[in-house]
């Protein structure tokens, strides 16, 4: 083949170069359908990329006009077969970049999966707002049980003052309670008086009676008869006014078996045994 | 001279390939099936023609379609759909054809992107519908001798090179030359003078 072109090419051009606008006008037509030989092929596509408008003109519409050969092709009709592969490649092909642009476009995420986003979003922000909300109530109940349990510690101490008093007062009515009378070593100081029930016990009161030094605080003891050593019962705290009244319903000791009944101050706590000396005493029996 | 008679159309002027085409780059699967049914004819005639097995036309004509569907941004919309079409499955089949050939090698490259073609029709093409366009192309093609009408096919169906049409025919090469160049002008001149 290359000799064949060779020999046309000596043959036919050497000598003869297409050098004119008319010479190569001669091959588009040609060049056109494809039927030009290398030599002039190059030579023409050389002339073109040159930028000869005329030629290039030329060259389009010879295009378009070999084109129209293609209707000395005799009519034939492609099969249905062929109709029904391409459409099926197509669609699945479609149905794919649709896909595609679903999960790319637009941000690329798809509807179901924004839809999954917002609806946890939602669940997000509602479990916020219901954990909030059970914060608050809880606080809130956390608060009610609050002032609830002070109520009822108000009550039960109101209770237990009242049932005190009654309790006091029963032993103080009572035929079998004994008074005693405690008198104070220092004679500025206000007599003391303690009523004793067999059986409900020891009540003491004072009235105006001066506050303890700092610190300080009066303690009940009694004084056993066989001579032991005075027996640590209730501590005792006068009000602003220097009155007190304090209930023992369960005496260290009984009645019977106590000579006196003395007061002395001690530190705040008690001791469990004296560390002054009495500031009042009362005899028992 | 016949230059002067060789323009665009008419600037914003759409063909209705041209809309379809469009509607192919948003991947309009009704388009496709229009644009088949519109040109599938031609098309597989034309390759028919060129390679004379059907079912290796229909498989080249299967190429071109998934071509055009695959490749739809490609293609310049400003320009003629149809003769475009048409030299894009002279090319494949021409390509199928020249198989296992150094030719064949040689054109790959360029058959890898769509054919070169004009950019705009000339305005005689308005003149005729494409079933009067193509009884008259075949009516002056036919008119011709025997031999310069052969060596058109040839140049056209077969791909032939002038010095292989000269070889073919047994005739001179400036003959072959002559023959082909003549036979386009007279087919030129004969689409013009319908407008």
């Amino acid at each position: 083949m290359d000799s064949q072109w060779l020999a046309a090419f000596k043959g036919k051009f050497t000598g003869n170069i297409v050098n004119s606008n008319d010479q190569f006008r001669e091959l588009i037509e040609a060049y056109a359908i494809g039927s030009l030989d290398a030599p002039e092929r190059a030579q023409l596509e050389a002339h073109l990329a040159s930028g000869c408008d005329d030629c290039e003109k030329a060259l389009q519409e010879a295009r378009w006009l070999v084109s129209q050969l293609a209707y000395l092709a005799p009519n034939a009709e492609p099969s249905d077969m062929l109709k029904g592969r391409l459409l099926q490649t197509v669609r699945a092909e479609a149905a794919g970049s649709a896909a595609r642009r679903q999960v790319v476009g637009g941000a690329g995420i798809p509807s179901w999966l924004w839809a999954g986003v917002a609806a946890l979003l939602l669940f997000s922000l509602y479990s916020a707002w219901i954990a909030h909300k059970m914060h608050d109530e809880v606080a809130y109940l956390q608060q009610q049980a609050k002032i609830e349990q002070a109520e009822r510690e108000r009550l039960e101490a109101e209770l237990g003052a009242a049932k005190t008093q009654a309790h006091e007062a029963m032993i103080w009515s009572d035929p079998k309670s004994k008074k005693i009378m405690l008198r104070p070593k220092d004679p500025k100081m206000p007599d003391l008086e303690a009523m004793w029930h067999p059986d409900m016990g020891l009540v003491v009161r004072g009235w105006k009676v001066p506050s303890p030094g700092e610190k300080r605080m009066l303690q009940l003891w009694l004084i056993p008869k066989a001579g032991g050593k005075p027996m640590p019962s209730m501590t005792l705290w006068p009000d602003a006014n220097g009155k007190f009244s304090a209930m023992v319903e369960n005496p260290p000791d009984t009645m019977s078996d106590t000579q006196a009944l003395a007061i002395t101050e001690e530190p705040i706590g008690g001791s469990p045994q004296p560390t002054s000396a009495p500031m009042w005493v009362g005899g028992v029996s | 001279m016949f230059l002067a008679v060789f323009s665009p159309k008419g600037s914003g002027e759409v063909s209705p390939d041209a809309t379809l085409m469009q509607q192919l780059l948003r991947r309009d699967v009704g388009a496709f099936e229009e644009l088949y049914e519109r040109h599938s004819r031609i098309v597989y005639s034309l390759v028919l023609r060129i390679l004379r097995q059907g079912s290796t036309a229909e498989e080249v004509v299967q190429d071109v379609f998934l071509q055009l569907w695959r490749n739809s941004a490609q293609y310049d919309l400003s320009r003629p759909f149809v003769p475009w079409l048409l030299t894009l499955a002279r090319n494949r089949a021409l390509d199928q054809l020249r198989l296992k050939s150094e030719r064949q090698r040689r054109r790959e490259e360029q058959t890898e992107q769509f054919p070169q073609i004009a950019s705009a029709a000339p305005e005689y093409e308005q003149a005729l519908d494409e079933k009067r366009r193509a009884e008259r192309v075949r009516l002056l093609i036919g008119s011709l001798p025997i031999a310069q009408k052969k060596a058109i096919e040839l140049a056209y169906f077969e791909g032939l090179s002038h010095s292989e049409i000269a070889a073919s025919l047994k005739e001179p090469l400036g003959t072959v030359k002559s023959w082909i160049r003549s036979g386009l002008l007279r087919l030129k001149e004969s689409l013009r003078a319908t407008s």
